[in-house]
């Protein structure tokens, strides 16, 4: 054996080494294992009070609309919830299946609820195992009815806010929303709440059909 | 491990060495020898800092920090300057990746040293004049740091890293990289032979 | 798990600072010593006639390769805290076809061209002019390429992914990658040299 070895040569024998350590490799399991969990409690604190920890319904709105896919979209609601309307792009996740979620760790994540309470407790438990990008889209999915599908322009609106609005009615017609002008925000809910149901119908196969036009290009 | 590998060096075939100086130059080392080395210390980066080597990051702080200096406005206005600049609170050049490549400029420094191939002379081959190659190597340089920028990442930063990471775009890259290089060899030929 | 020790907190990032220096001599280091100092040992990889890049590069990737993973199957690396690039497959292959245009042209990459300078190859600065100047065109170009830029984006896509393989496969496929190019290259090198013989 030692004969062989030598007679390999230097080249030979790192290339044997190489081909041994990379055919363990096919039966040695996957690398990315690590279930590491550590809190720093003083950086998280610090990113809730520098409002880092969040993500604007705008800026999410925005980034959908631009098409982008580098960031993850959860939705950490129910099944229920979820089937009846979820925003574009977004997945379903239970916090309980939280930890075996495939995931990254260097990945831009952005969490909502109903008003954010459980995207705040999956906000905590994700930046505990050191998901560092993790956000929670503010005002959850609530305020995503209230700036984004559902805008309104109050009385007495000055032309600066009314320029805004005109985008606002475009971002809203996107994602199937309508917008509207006037009335009192205690009226809100019982107007807007029917028209909920439509863009359900349309966003996931518009979801679907834009996702599968991106991968192809691989 | 180093005289094995200067051994081994000396048998290989002639062309292969470099025959510009006139000072007598220890020959380079085991490409093999030097990729472990090369490949240990990227191991070293991942182990102790969670990222790899990198370049062109270094002079992307360089260019925006100076873009800033002149005209502010400019740069802040600019998100792909903004993003080097930083935002004021700590200074652009306290950066891992500019302190790296100082430590490359001295490790480079070092080696040279040691193997006394530190001499003041322009890389070319023997058909092309020192002002055309200095032409050459500006436009190459521009169009490598535009390419970088594009890739998010130069030779090191993308290739090798992400190469080591198993980075599907990295890998994409690499290969593109070859393409291009290999497409425009010919172009070149007159420079280099 | 305790490593990447930065990530895990073991230093602070002035320490990492320090550290960067280190680990950017080691990297200088052994670029000069594999002869990637020299503008024409660089180019000489794309006329065949001396394939040290490819040999360089390929065994820095396997051994980095190797060791990133046997250390996470080991439980020493959390690779999941390992900064893996996110794919922008489009921007990538053009910016690579860009960059290895001028690396041809210029005869070194960024890395390359700092040891180059430091080991005083004049034309090595002037390309690091270059690269100065071709990062201000792209800052300039920024917001009219910035759509391009940031499309086919896939997120943090890795090789294993792509192809639905174990980690582990791909590992050894590219180690058996790596070996064949080897043993190509040397038999190009040969044949090359045989072919300048001939001609003197």
């Amino acid at each position: 054996m030692k004969n062989f070895l030598t007679l390999l040569g230097l080249r030979g024998r790192l290339a044997a080494m190489a081909i041994v350590f990379g055919a363990l490799a096919i039966v040695a399991g996957d690398p990315y294992t690590g279930a590491h969990a550590s809190v720093d409690t003083r950086q998280l604190a610090l990113d809730v009070f520098e409002e880092k920890d969040h993500t604007s319904t705008e800026q999410l709105a925005g980034w959908i609309i631009e098409g982008r896919n580098d960031f993850r979209l959860l939705d950490v609601r129910t099944e229920q919830e979820y089937a009846a309307y979820h925003i574009p792009g977004a997945e379903l996740v239970t916090i309980a299946g939280l930890a075996e979620y495939p995931l990254r760790r260097n990945e831009k994540i952005v969490l909502y609820s109903e008003e954010g309470i459980h995207a705040a407790q999956a906000w905590f438990l994700l930046r505990a195992k050191e998901f560092s990008g993790t956000t929670i889209l503010r005002g959850g999915l609530e305020g995503w009815k209230a700036t984004i599908l559902f805008p309104r322009l109050p009385d007495g609106a000055g032309a600066e806010e009314k320029a805004a609005f005109e985008r606002k009615k475009l971002v809203s017609a996107f994602f199937g929303g309508s917008a509207s002008v006037g009335g009192t925000a205690s009226a809100t809910p019982s107007v807007e709440m029917p028209k909920l149901a439509m863009p359900v119908p349309k966003s996931p196969a518009a979801q679907q059909s834009g996702a599968k036009k991106k991968k192809e290009g691989c | 491990m180093a005289t094995n590998a200067a051994v081994l060096e000396s048998t290989r075939p002639k062309a292969a060495v470099h025959t510009a100086s006139k000072a007598t130059p220890q020959p380079y080392m085991n490409s093999y020898l030097a990729g472990i080395g090369l490949g240990l210390v990227l191991l070293a980066a991942f182990v102790i800092m969670g990222r790899g080597l990198g370049a062109s990051g270094a002079f992307s702080t360089l260019v925006s920090s100076g873009v800033a200096a002149i005209a502010p406005e400019h740069a802040a206005g600019n998100p792909f300057y903004s993003e080097y600049v930083g935002d004021g609170t700590t200074s652009p050049f306290k950066d891992w990746l500019v302190f790296e490549v100082i430590g490359v400029f001295l490790g480079g420094f070092l080696s040279g040293t040691l193997s006394g191939r530190v001499k003041w002379m322009v890389e070319k081959g023997p058909s092309i004049t020192t002002r055309k190659r200095f032409y050459f190597a500006f436009l190459g340089g521009g169009l490598m740091g535009f390419g970088a920028k594009l890739a998010r990442g130069c030779t090191s930063g993308q290739a090798l890293t992400g190469g080591a990471l198993l980075g599907a775009g990295s890998w994409a890259f690499m290969m593109c990289v070859f393409a291009g290089a290999y497409a425009f060899a010919y172009l070149m030929r007159r420079q280099w032979q | 798990m305790t490593a990447p020790f930065f990530k895990f907190g073991y230093f602070s990032e002035d320490i990492g600072l320090v550290l960067a220096i280190v680990i950017g001599i080691g990297f200088g280091f052994f670029l000069e010593q594999a002869g990637f100092g020299s503008g024409r040992k660089l180019a000489a990889q794309f006329y065949f006639t001396d394939m040290t890049v490819l040999k360089v590069m390929f065994t820095a990737i396997v051994t980095a390769m190797l060791g990133v993973f046997w250390l996470g199957v080991a439980g020493v690396l959390d690779l999941s805290l390992v900064y893996v690039s996110p794919t922008y497959l489009w921007p990538q292959i053009a910016g690579g076809l860009v960059l290895g245009a001028g690396f041809v042209i210029g005869g070194y990459c960024p890395g390359t061209s700092c040891v180059a300078v430091s080991t005083g190859k004049a034309d090595a600065l002037v390309y690091l002019g270059g690269i100065l100047a071709g990062i201000f065109v792209f800052g300039e170009l920024f917001p009219a390429i910035e759509e391009f830029y940031i499309s086919s984006a896939y997120g943090t896509l890795t090789l294993p992914e792509v192809f639905h393989l174990p980690y582990g496969v791909v590992v050894f496929a590219v180690v058996v990658m790596a070996i064949g190019a080897f043993a190509a290259a040397e038999w190009g090198e040969r044949k090359m040299a045989q072919k300048k013989e001939n001609k003197t």
